[in-house]
């Protein structure tokens, strides 16, 4: 690893200062899992790594009724997990959390570095995108807050600009929404997602309304299925419209191929995530309903 | 009366400082002065070396030495085919192969000289394919050509067997390389003294044979050289004699002078190897309507990599061993072994049984398919029995495999399984058995397969053991310590085992072909008998009584006909010194079990046991994402007598666990040569999440050769994981995966064939 | 700022040293506290053998730089339990063939001394799940996860 300069900020102004003041020569970080890795191959070599480990404020997680969760971007991911509010107001969250990567990485890595590092082979953003979440970035010239749409741009990019800090990631209120989230890893021996998957959901009756179906891993970003979510809208899960809207989701998934998976396999797991997770999501038994 | 120490499951004797986190590794040592070094590695799969520009990295501050090809010995080394330098000369035949080595004040001082090495490659045509490598374009690896090695082994009458057969059934499988995953990189410390003596500390299974190839790499006498072995964090045969780090390691030492540690990243030890054989077998098999088998043929290629190293031997194994597991008397193999641009493969625990006893009980379930029998009952009208001497000669002094196969198909359940109806549904569970053999011991090197140990007992009545039969976590340390605990009358915390040392131990050929416990417990038991017989001896002479009178119990001589008549031991054993023409207790005693080495034919009783092994396991087949899971595995190993049978179970589970991995997980992936996915997050070994509970049994079929009638417990063990695992997946989806690993993608391409087939045929 | 002055607690020790700023926790262990118990195994945070408690909760050492671990109380392998006072996981390990050749031991005790710590009576398939960040080539991992059971019913006082 090459040398640099490592500054340890005591507040978030001070912070914001020294990234102006050291520009693109500079590396935020924040539990710092991804980036050394990233730092030790030499992928990337900052002249000064400016440590977020000391903005303590930075880690609280709080519910309101009417703005719904905030958690700081430094939530550590054990810390989402093991958090008494995120379980009572948010538990498919609290699960997400406490599945992801390894106890020891979720004892390290936080939720926004984590959706700032924006690797597709994770966990948390797919499950954010589906539960309508929204980040706040502090920048010098004060905060701005915009949904994390906006914010995952593509492969291991943002819409951080030079100069900002993420600080905290909102949900919504999540009212008499129903959330699911599974992640599927290609063989058991694997450890990072190849395809995850997002629902969210009212259930009126039976009948859905506000369908959120979000697949990431797959995809270079979270992807929303948007015909599929269309298709749903209104409809009472039975296995005919899952094994309908899985093959839809297969269909408008775009998947991408690399070393651990190649694209074809990717869109076969879409479509069995699909159809699992609505089924799940109906009380219905997947196991017996082969597509 | 029962043993409180032998058959005991008692920790290891080095369990209490690996708790501690103070069991010291190569990687750990540190000397005043040392130096640490690192390694060029070759781009390019095949090149010509045409210069290599050390100026920079030399001038850097902080290097010491900056070596290249051009500098080391002119002598090659290798196992039988002499083919290696300590660096690469002139022409590279890998990626990762060793092109140039600094030395420096630090690792990262090294690391940047390493950046600084300008070398002048002339890229070549490189043979990545083993099926190419006997086309008439294919580039040749050496220059004698890309057949490393060829054997045929023919007894009976093939033909008319075939003739004979009812059932006749072929088939080709492919198996995989292994990455052996010790979890400790291969690590060296090396130093030359006042004296010009060289000291190396490495992280080898072999002591003496890692001396023999630093002579010969270094081209130096084997007694300049010392070779100590430290803790060592798993070999699984990758840490015999086919590693490449010690040998450079122990060069730099004499280069500069000074103390150097070369320990290697993760992605550096999967460069350099050690891996597995793969291997493409061609089998085919005769059958009578009873099952009974009447000819075999197998044809078999394998691939060695840029190096033959230990491959020839590895193949030898696949081509013929399994042959001896049943009474078979029509065999034909013809095994090849070629060279590729790729890296060395060779040695690996099973050391070439895994490959074709895949190949085998594959074979075995689909015939008693075809034939409607339980392949339990096929596998037992075949097996071969105590007594019994098979095709190639080997005399079966015992042979558990009977029980074996009670035991995993009691406990899982095997009759109720096999008639369960089938569910449909998304998730499918099947289940699968094989059976396996391996030796224990192999007279193959030099004509002898001999062990020395060296006992002495101190005055206190303790002892301390030398010997260079070596322990990489296996448990060989423990099961001499038990042995020697049991036949002196003392408690095991009374037994030290000094660490293999070239200087001090007896000549040994460490830990290899599963041969320790059968051979080193032998010379073990000797030893302490004749330890314990001065002991009586002298206490006999002491106490004024016959020595034929006395015993040893719990650290007192005893006599067993007066109660009156005893004496501490270590009362003793001081007496043993001091007194006129007195000496301290020091015993060597050596055996050489009674084998033959085989003829040029193959044939010939290698080994003083031979050990057997069965697994069951039931799997779960997720059709839609092709995900196999094991939800059961039952393991049953005969090892003679379990010495220790918590060190047993613990052979048998990472066994099992390991061939889990081969069959489902485990996988290189190249592109034009190069390893994509050397590191652990994408060559993925088994967790503890992604296994289910694993179970073992043991058989004790007391071998009459077996120290206490123990027989070797470690390799075994791996064998019949894979074939069983695809054997059950067959049976839940019918689908036949043949080569190995059985990926996702290949069940969901079987299945959706399986449904095209099933549609055509409607 | 290319160095880092720590003020850290090892092994109940107070420490104070002066490092480069691209120090490893890992390497800080390993050779400036020659701590060697703390193992390199992959140096890619995935096989857990250069695990540490920091602060109680475990960390892959090799993913985390000796910078970031100013002002915590750091616990390596050396400091679990003592050879005349072992930890009962230490005890465990060793009873129930919790360990080969010893390599990925320390990294396994620190995990589950670590999942204890979050859960003190998990079960076999938690037990399972708490080890997914540690790699064990040696022993199919059943004597471990037998072990973690052992001590977390003696702790428990079963």
């Amino acid at each position: 690893m090459r040398p640099f300069d490592f500054l340890e900020p005591s507040s978030l102004p001070e912070a914001l200062s020294m990234l102006a003041e050291h520009g693109d020569a500079c590396c935020i970080m924040a539990g710092g899992t991804a980036l050394l890795l990233a730092m030790r191959q030499r992928m990337l070599a900052p002249e000064t790594v400016v440590s977020l480990g000391k903005l303590d404020e930075l880690r609280d997680i709080a519910f309101d009724p009417d703005a719904g969760l905030r958690i700081g971007a430094l939530a550590r991911h054990a810390d989402v997990a093991g958090s008494s509010i995120v379980q009572a107001h948010c538990p498919a969250l609290a699960g997400m959390a406490g599945g992801l990567a390894n106890p020891q990485v979720r004892n390290q890595g936080t939720i926004g570095g984590n959706l700032c590092y924006a690797d597709p082979a994770t966990d948390p953003a797919t499950f954010l995108l589906a539960a309508g979440a929204e980040v706040t970035i502090a920048g010098r010239g004060g905060e701005r807050r915009l949904p994390l749409r906006a914010f995952l741009v593509d492969y291991f990019t943002t819409a951080l600009e030079s100069g900002e800090i993420l600080t905290a990631i909102h949900l919504p209120p999540p009212g008499s929404r129903q959330m699911l989230y599974r992640r599927y890893l290609r063989t058991p021996a694997e450890h990072r997602p190849v395809v995850n998957i997002a629902l969210s959901a009212v259930t009126d009756g039976g009948a859905l309304s506000d369908v959120r179906l979000i697949v990431g891993a797959a995809t270079p970003v979270p992807q929303a299925l948007a015909q599929t979510e269309d298709f749903l809208a209104g409809k009472s899960v039975n296995a005919a419209i899952a094994a309908e809207a899985a093959a839809l989701a297969g269909a408008e998934v775009e998947p991408l191929s690399d070393g651990r998976a190649d694209a074809a396999f990717r869109r076969q797991i879409v479509r069995t995530a699909t159809r699992r997770i609505l089924l799940d999501a109906a009380g219905l038994d997947w196991k017996d309903n082969a597509a | 009366m029962a043993s409180t120490v032998i058959g005991q499951p008692v920790p290891q004797v080095s369990a209490l400082e690996k708790v501690q986190g103070r069991a010291v590794y190569a990687g750990d040592l540190a000397f005043p002065g040392m130096l640490h070094a690192r390694v060029l590695r070759s781009p390019y799969a095949h090149a010509r070396i045409r210069s290599v520009d050390v100026s920079a990295a030399r001038a850097l501050p902080g290097v010491k030495a900056v070596v290249t090809g051009a500098d080391v010995p002119e002598r090659r080394w290798g196992v039988a085919h002499k083919q290696q330098h300590v660096l690469a000369k002139g022409v590279v035949r890998f990626i990762g192969e060793e092109v140039a080595a600094v030395v420096a004040t630090s690792e990262s001082v090294a690391n940047d000289a390493i950046d600084l090495i300008n070398v002048d490659y002339e890229p070549l045509d490189a043979l990545l394919n083993a099926g190419s490598a006997f086309d008439d374009d294919a580039p040749q690896v050496h220059a004698e050509g890309n057949l490393a090695h060829e054997i045929r082994i023919a007894r009976g009458d093939v033909d008319a067997g075939f003739a004979s057969a009812d059932l006749i059934h072929e088939d080709v499988y492919s198996t995989q390389s292994q990455y052996p995953g010790y979890m400790e990189p291969m690590a060296t410390v090396a130093t030359v003294d006042g004296t010009g003596k060289l000291t190396v500390w490495t992280a080898t299974q072999s002591v003496f044979l890692a001396r023999q190839r630093l002579a010969e790499a270094l081209d130096r006498p084997v007694s300049t050289i010392r070779v100590h072995q430290p803790a060592v964090g798993g070999g699984f045969g990758g840490k015999i004699v086919e590693e490449r780090s010690s040998v450079i390691a122990a060069f730099l030492a004499t280069v500069v002078d000074r103390p150097v540690r070369l320990g290697l990243s993760r992605l550096e030890d999967f460069q350099s190897g050690c891996f597995s054989v793969p291997t493409r077998i061609r089998l085919k098999m005769g059958m009578q309507n009873d099952g009974r088998i009447v000819a075999k043929e197998v044809d078999i290629l394998a691939e060695c990599g840029a190096y033959a190293g230990l491959a020839p031997e590895v193949m030898l194994v696949t081509a013929m061993r399994s042959d001896n597991m049943q009474r078979i008397e029509n065999v034909r193999s013809r095994a090849r072994l070629v060279y590729t641009h790729t890296m060395p493969r060779g040695a690996f625990r099973g050391f070439g049984g895994t490959q074709m006893l895949f190949a085998l009980n594959s074979h075995l379930a689909t015939m008693a398919d075809k034939l409607g029998i339980d392949p339990v009952d096929l596998h037992r009208r075949n097996a071969i029995r105590t007594g019994d001497t098979s095709v190639h000669g080997w005399s079966i002094g015992s042979c558990g495999l009977p029980e074996c196969l009670d035991q995993v198909t009691g406990a899982i359940g095997w009759s109720a399984k096999r008639e369960r109806p089938e569910t449909g549904g998304v998730l499918r569970r099947g289940i699968g058995m094989a059976a396996a053999m391996h030796v224990s011991g192999n007279r193959t090197m030099g004509n002898w397969d001999g062990s020395t140990v060296t006992l002495k007992v101190n005055e206190d009545g303790r002892a301390v053991i030398l010997t260079a039969e070596s322990d990489m976590g296996q448990g060989a340390n423990t099961m001499l310590s038990q042995i020697c605990a049991e036949e002196l009358g003392i408690p095991l915390s009374h037994v030290t085992v000094l660490a293999p040392d070239t200087d001090t131990a007896p000549y040994a050929l460490g830990s290899i072909a599963s041969r320790v416990t059968v051979n080193a417990g032998h010379a073990m038991l000797k030893a302490a008998k004749q330890a314990r017989d001065q002991i009586l001896d002298a206490a006999a002479a002491k106490l004024g009584c016959d020595a034929a009178d006395l015993s040893i119990v719990e650290g007192v001589v005893q006599s067993t006909v007066n109660d009156n008549l005893f004496a501490p031991l270590p009362e003793i054993c001081r007496y043993h010194i001091f007194r006129h023409g007195g000496e301290g207790i020091l015993v060597t005693a050596t055996h050489d079990p009674r084998t033959v080495m085989m003829d040029k034919d193959h044939y010939g009783n290698i080994a003083p046991a031979y050990s057997f092994a069965a697994q069951a396991v039931e799997v779960e087949v997720d059709t839609e994402t092709g995900q196999v899971q094991v939800v059961e595995t039952w393991l049953s190993d005969d090892c003679g007598r379990a010495i220790n049978p918590l060190a047993v179970h613990g052979q048998s589970n990472g066994a099992a666990v390991q061939a889990i991995g081969w069959a489902l997980h485990e996988h290189l992936q190249f592109e034009d040569g190069r390893l994509m996915n050397g590191n652990l997050a994408d060559y993925t070994m088994p967790t503890a999440d992604a296994l289910p509970r694993v179970n073992s049994s043991i058989v004790e079929s007391n071998d009459p050769n077996g120290p206490l009638g123990a027989k070797g417990a470690s390799e075994t063990a791996i064998l019949p994981g894979a074939p069983a695992i695809a054997n059950a997946v067959y049976d839940a989806i019918g689908v036949r995966i043949t080569d190995l690993p059985i990926t996702p993608e290949k069940i969901l391409a079987g299945l959706a064939a399986l449904g095209e087939k099933n549609h055509a045929s409607v | 700022m290319r160095r880092k002055t720590l003020s850290i607690t090892v092994n109940g020790e107070p420490v104070e040293a002066d490092v480069p700023a691209n120090r490893l926790l890992s390497e800080f262990i390993r050779e400036d506290l020659a701590l060697t118990g703390t193992k390199r195994g992959c140096e890619t945070g995935v096989c857990g053998a250069c695990s540490v408690l920091v602060d109680g909760k475990a960390l892959k050492s090799c993913l985390c730089l000796a910078a970031q671990a100013d002002g915590a109380s750091i616990t390596t392998i050396e400091g679990l339990g003592s050879r005349d006072d072992l930890h009962p996981l230490q005890e465990s390990f060793m009873a129930c063939g919790g360990l080969q050749c010893g390599y990925c031991t320390p990294g396994f005790l620190i995990a589950a001394a670590d999942l204890l710590a979050r859960n003190p009576r998990p079960s076999d398939d938690e037990i399972r799940q708490g080890l997914s960040g540690n790699l064990c080539r040696c022993t199919g991992y059943q004597g471990i996860v037998d072990a973690i059971r052992e001590a977390s019913e003696k702790m428990n006082g079963h």
